[in-house]
C-alpha cells in the first residue's frame, strides 16, 4: 500500500496536489466561502431536523394554513400562504439580481455591478420588512419565544392555530397537548426564521459594503470583482436556506 | 457556462497571486454585449422563471390540494420540488455546476450526512410519539388517550 502511494507521489507530471497549485481552479477565498456555507448548511439542517423531530413526536401540530393566513391591510380575509409566497418571490428575485451583478463583474462592467447590487439590497430590505411584519403579527396573536406555557391558558387562545376539523378531538379532550405544540411551534418558528433573518441582515450589510467598494472603484483598480462573487455565494445560500424553511414551515 | 474555469493553459495563474485568476483569465471577457454574455443572462432569467413556476405550483398545492390527497404523497411532492429548486440555485446561481468535478464532490459529499441525520431523528420522533400515546401513565394525566391518527 505504502509502496503504491510512493509511486503516485513521485510521478513527475503534473504535480497537481504537491502544493503551490490550485487543483480545483478555485481561489482560496472562494473555496473557503464554500466551506463556510457547508458548515452553515449543517447548522440550519440541525435546526430544521430538530423541528421535524419535535413535530413527529407531537400528537397534534399547528396548521400552517391557519397560522399564516394574514396579509397586511387585508384584515380578516383568509389568505393562507399568500404573504409568505410574496416573501419567497422577493428573495428569489434578489437572488437573480445578485447573479446578474456577479455576471456583470465577470465582464468588469462597473455600472451594471452597482445597479444590480443596489436592486439586491432593495430586495433584501423588502424581505426583512415583510419578516418584521409577520413577526409583529404573530406576536400580536400571542406567539413568541416561551409563549403558551401556562396550563391555565384558555383553549380559545390557541385553538385557532389548528385545523379545527382534524384536531377537534384532541382540543376537546387534551388541550394541554395542543398548547404544548403551539409553544414548541413558536419557539422553532422564531428561532429558525430569526437565524435566517440574521443571515439576510448580514447579507444586506455585506452587499452595501461591496456596493460602496464598487462605486469607489476598488474592484476596478484590483482588476477583478471576485468579492462580488464571494458575497454572491453567501446571498444565494441565504435564498437556498429560505427554500427549505419555506417547505418545512409553510408546506409540510 | 464559464469555459475559462476549465482551461489548463491558465493553471500557472493560480500559482502565487490569485487575483490574476480574475484579471488574467477574464481578459477575453471584455464585451458585456457579446453573444456569450447575452446567452448567460438569458439562462439566468430562464432559471428564474423556472423557480417561480415551481414555487407557484407548491403554493397552489399547499392552499388547495394538499388536504385532499394523502399527506405522505403531498409531502413527497413538496420535498421533491424543494430539492429541484435547491439544485438549480446551487448549480446555476452559485455556479457550482461550472466548477471542476473534484470540487463539486468535495462540497457535496459532506451533505450525505443529512440522509442519516434525517432518518435517525425522524425515527426517534416517531418512537416518542408511540411511547407517549401507549404509555399507561399518560391516561392518568389526561381524560382520554390521544388518537395517533389525528395529526
Amino acid at each position: 500500500m505504502s509502496q503504491h502511494a510512493t509511486v503516485v507521489t513521485t510521478a513527475p507530471e503534473p504535480k497537481l496536489w504537491a502544493g503551490g497549485r490550485s487543483p480545483y481552479n478555485v481561489s482560496y477565498g472562494k473555496m473557503m466561502m464554500w466551506f463556510f456555507l457547508l458548515s452553515d448548511a449543517l447548522t440550519f439542517g440541525a435546526l430544521l431536523i430538530s423541528y421535524g423531530t419535535t413535530r413527529f413526536f407531537s400528537t397534534v401540530w399547528p396548521d400552517a394554513n391557519q397560522v399564516f393566513k394574514s396579509f397586511p391591510f387585508m384584515g380578516e380575509h383568509d389568505l393562507p400562504l399568500l404573504f409568505v409566497s410574496l416573501m419567497t418571490f422577493i428573495l428569489i428575485m434578489s437572488s437573480v439580481t445578485m447573479v446578474l451583478a456577479v455576471h456583470a463583474g465577470h465582464y468588469g462592467d462597473k455600472k451594471n455591478v452597482a445597479k444590480w447590487l443596489l436592486w439586491t439590497i432593495i430586495g433584501g430590505i423588502c424581505f426583512l420588512s415583510c419578516q418584521a411584519w409577520e413577526w409583529t403579527h404573530l406576536h400580536s396573536e400571542g406567539g413568541w419565544w416561551g409563549s403558551f406555557l401556562d396550563v391555565n391558558t384558555p383553549v380559545k387562545e390557541f385553538a385557532h392555530f389548528f385545523n379545527a376539523h382534524k384536531t377537534a378531538h384532541v382540543l376537546a379532550t387534551q388541550p394541554a397537548l395542543a398548547m404544548q405544540s403551539t409553544h414548541l411551534f413558536f419557539n422553532y418558528f422564531f428561532t429558525i426564521t430569526g437565524f435566517h433573518g440574521g443571515h439576510v441582515t448580514s447579507g444586506v450589510i455585506f452587499n452595501i459594503l461591496i456596493l460602496v467598494n464598487t462605486v469607489n472603484g476598488v474592484y476596478e483598480r484590483r482588476g477583478h470583482y471576485e468579492m462580488v462573487e464571494k458575497i454572491g455565494l453567501y446571498w444565494h445560500f441565504v435564498d437556498l436556506v429560505w427554500v427549505f424553511v419555506f417547505t418545512c414551515f409553510y408546506l409540510l | 457556462m464559464s469555459g475559462h474555469h476549465n482551461s489548463n493553459s491558465i493553471q500557472h495563474l493560480y500559482e502565487g497571486d490569485q487575483s490574476k485568476l480574475y484579471s488574467g483569465v477574464l481578459a477575453h471577457h471584455s464585451d458585456v454585449n457579446s453573444e456569450e454574455s447575452k446567452k448567460q443572462v438569458g439562462r439566468i432569467w430562464k432559471i428564474f422563471w423556472f423557480l417561480l413556476v415551481i414555487t407557484i405550483v407548491e403554493v397552489v398545492m399547499g392552499m388547495m390540494f394538499s388536504h385532499q390527497m394523502p399527506r405522505a404523497v403531498a409531502n413527497f411532492i413538496f420535498l421533491a420540488l424543494t430539492l429541484v429548486k435547491a439544485g438549480y440555485i446551487v448549480a446555476v446561481f452559485m455556479h457550482l455546476g461550472d466548477e471542476f468535478k473534484g470540487f463539486k464532490v468535495t462540497v457535496l459529499i459532506p451533505l450525505v450526512l443529512f440522509i442519516w441525520f434525517i432518518i435517525a431523528f425522524l425515527a426517534d420522533g416517531g418512537f416518542w410519539l408511540r411511547m407517549n400515546n401507549e404509555s399507561p401513565s399518560r391516561t392518568h394525566v389526561t381524560s382520554a388517550p390521544a388518537n395517533p391518527n389525528e395529526y
